[in-house]
């Protein structure tokens, strides 16, 4: 029953996105794909595989980050303003399970949308006679990985915080998420022993997204080593555990008045 | 002593001293009291009406109820267990105020899902949702998106999914709010109905008629206190009786020469009509037909629970309930 209920939980999750025409993403994709395939040959000669892997993963990043941020941040607080959490919480339903059952089916949103844009990227690049890599299939590991952190985090703070601090808080991360490590080497340049203290703690506490991030690679055709790939989406599962584990705790004890 | 433990472990609704205290503001330094030392407790098979105006703590005695909000102070129990057991709030049915169902979904698909979410699958799933989709006279537009529906279709597809699991204890949140006399008509039908099946219902609403209508019992909840509590007999037949008296032939500030304190004196349609309890009214008559007044009409006023009602808002006017505190 529990885990009929977790289900029914997540694919309404994921019926809500697919109704809500959030899958109009990949339309828009697939048109960018198109489009800079047709721009990128008539300009470019030399590099093509390269310039087309970095706008291919580039553009598929960037569309399911601030997808993921959008979906995340409003999760909960769109429901908490609606009203719809008191036909929902009210049933037998723990609150952590219905966060989890949420987390579940944005996770399954951005799966779907990945994969679709997945394969029409390297469709493209199968058209043009390159082949699909190691790194690249690294890549989009890395990026569902990040996807999985953004999400968790935009879950927890819409515990709390309405939608628009959510996703602010939650893009903002992710932006200095990239650049934790940047930021702790300039930091501990600093003369300031407080700037020096708040660079680390910067780069304890903010994602370290970069550790996901092997898009690199995918363009340059360096292959990402098993043992990376694993560290990353051991971090990533981690960190993501104690953010939905601190979501819970926040969601459970709120007043839904 | 043992029995009275095992009576309370039965009932479906027991609250002890119930209180709630909301903090506002961006440092929550702001305390608004809801609902303040709440007693309540319902017995199996009887349809219970929390009665009072906007503010007066009923919606939030609810949600303590419900597990949505946690109270300050007191205690509530469903079935013997705390609200927030999922088993108890199993046998719970829920239509809370203003619902709003997730209106991506058609209304059959939202009352699947809660059933789902109740613990029903399979075949005894699909047949519930026919039978409820029919009790509400939704079923011609449960394959409709609920972004759709009218206010009152919304009200009947969550009233659907409150009875979905036919609960041991229906709680509702002021039910006939917003529905046109077929829907009110409905769900006071539907609450009866659902009394006949042995459940229990709870529900709020400041609709006097529907109260006195359905209702068992009743309390009277001011300002976050319960004022007045009983059945609605007892609470009416509580007060004096009192009588109403028309008098023709005599002016109204004569009338009111004659007439006692308690006694109140107005000039209706040109006819001085006195109003007052049963022993001061019959004096009064005495008296004017004494002084050569003519009386055209003597009549027992009803009660109702609307006067009840005034009254306890009239007392309970000062409390610093339901406002801010210090």
């Amino acid at each position: 029953m529990r885990i009929r209920s977790f289900g029914a939980l997540a694919w309404n999750g994921f019926r809500e996105a697919r109704r809500n025409r959030v899958t109009l993403v990949v339309g828009a994709f697939a048109v960018a794909l198109l489009v800079s395939g047709m721009l990128l040959t008539s300009s470019t000669v030399a590099a093509l595989e390269r310039v087309l892997t970095d706008v291919g993963l580039g553009s598929m990043s960037l569309s399911l980050v601030l997808l993921s941020v959008f979906l995340s941040s409003g999760l909960l607080s769109r429901e908490i303003e609606r009203r719809t959490i008191f036909l929902v919480v009210s049933k037998p339903v723990s609150r952590g399970k219905y966060l989890l059952a949420r987390q579940a089916g944005t996770m399954v949103t951005l799966t779907v949308l990945l994969a679709a844009m997945s394969l029409l990227f390297w469709g493209q690049l199968l058209a043009y006679g390159f082949p699909v890599t190691q790194p690249m299939l690294a890549a989009v590991a890395g990026l569902w990985l990040e996807l999985l952190v953004i999400t968790s985090l935009g879950l927890c703070m819409s515990s709390f915080a309405g939608q628009l601090t959510s996703g602010v808080v939650t893009f903002a991360a992710y932006l200095a998420g990239h650049l934790s490590t940047d930021l702790y080497r300039l930091a501990s340049r600093s003369d300031s022993g407080s700037a020096r203290a708040l660079g680390k703690a910067a780069y304890y506490l903010l994602p370290n997204l970069e550790k996901l991030n092997f898009r690199g690679q995918a363009t340059y055709g360096v292959a990402v080593e098993a043992g990376t790939l694993l560290e990353g989406a051991a971090y990533a599962a981690g960190y993501a555990a104690v953010l939905l584990a601190l979501g819970v705790i926040v969601f459970s004890r709120r007043d839904f008045k | 002593m043992g029995s009275e433990a095992a009576r309370g472990e039965e009932l479906p609704v027991v609250a002890r001293g119930l209180s709630k205290t909301y903090r506002l503001g961006f440092w929550m330094n702001r305390r608004v009291r809801a609902l303040e030392g709440l007693d309540l407790e319902l017995h199996p098979g009887e349809v219970f009406g929390l009665l009072g105006p906007n503010g007066a703590g009923k919606s939030t005695a609810l949600k303590i109820l419900l597990n949505l909000v946690q109270p300050s102070a007191g205690e509530a129990r469903l079935f013997g267990r705390p609200p927030s057991d999922e088993p108890a709030r199993r046998r719970v049915g829920f239509l809370p105020e203003n619902p709003a169902p997730y209106e991506y979904l058609t209304g059959r698909e939202f009352v699947r899902l809660c059933g789902t979410l109740c613990g029903l699958s399979g075949a005894e799933l699909d047949g519930r949702v026919k039978e409820v989709l029919a009790v509400v006279n939704m079923e011609r537009a449960a394959d409709l998106l609920i972004r759709r529906y009218s206010k009152g279709m919304i009200q009947r597809i969550a009233l659907a999914q409150a009875l979905i699991h036919r609960p041991a204890l229906l709680v509702l949140d002021e039910p006939t709010s917003g529905l046109d006399p077929v829907g009110r008509r409905l769900m006071r039908d539907i609450i009866l109905a659902e009394r006949q099946r042995g459940a229990t219902v709870l529900f709020c609403t400041h609709i006097i008629p529907d109260v006195e209508a359905v209702c068992d019992r009743v309390a009277v909840l001011v300002g976050g206190r319960a004022v007045r509590r009983g059945t609605t007999q007892e609470l009416l037949s509580a007060e004096a009786p009192r009588w109403e008296l028309a008098v023709d032939g005599m002016g109204e500030e004569q009338v009111r020469a004659l007439a006692a304190p308690s006694v109140e004196v107005a000039l209706v349609a040109g006819r001085a009509v006195a109003r007052g309890p049963d022993a001061d009214v019959q004096a009064l008559l005495r008296k004017v037909t004494e002084a050569g007044g003519r009386v055209s009409r003597l009549q027992p006023l009803r009660f109702s629970l609307e006067d009840l009602f005034m009254e306890a808002l009239k007392e309970a006017r000062g409390g610093t309930v339901g406002s801010e505190i210090e």
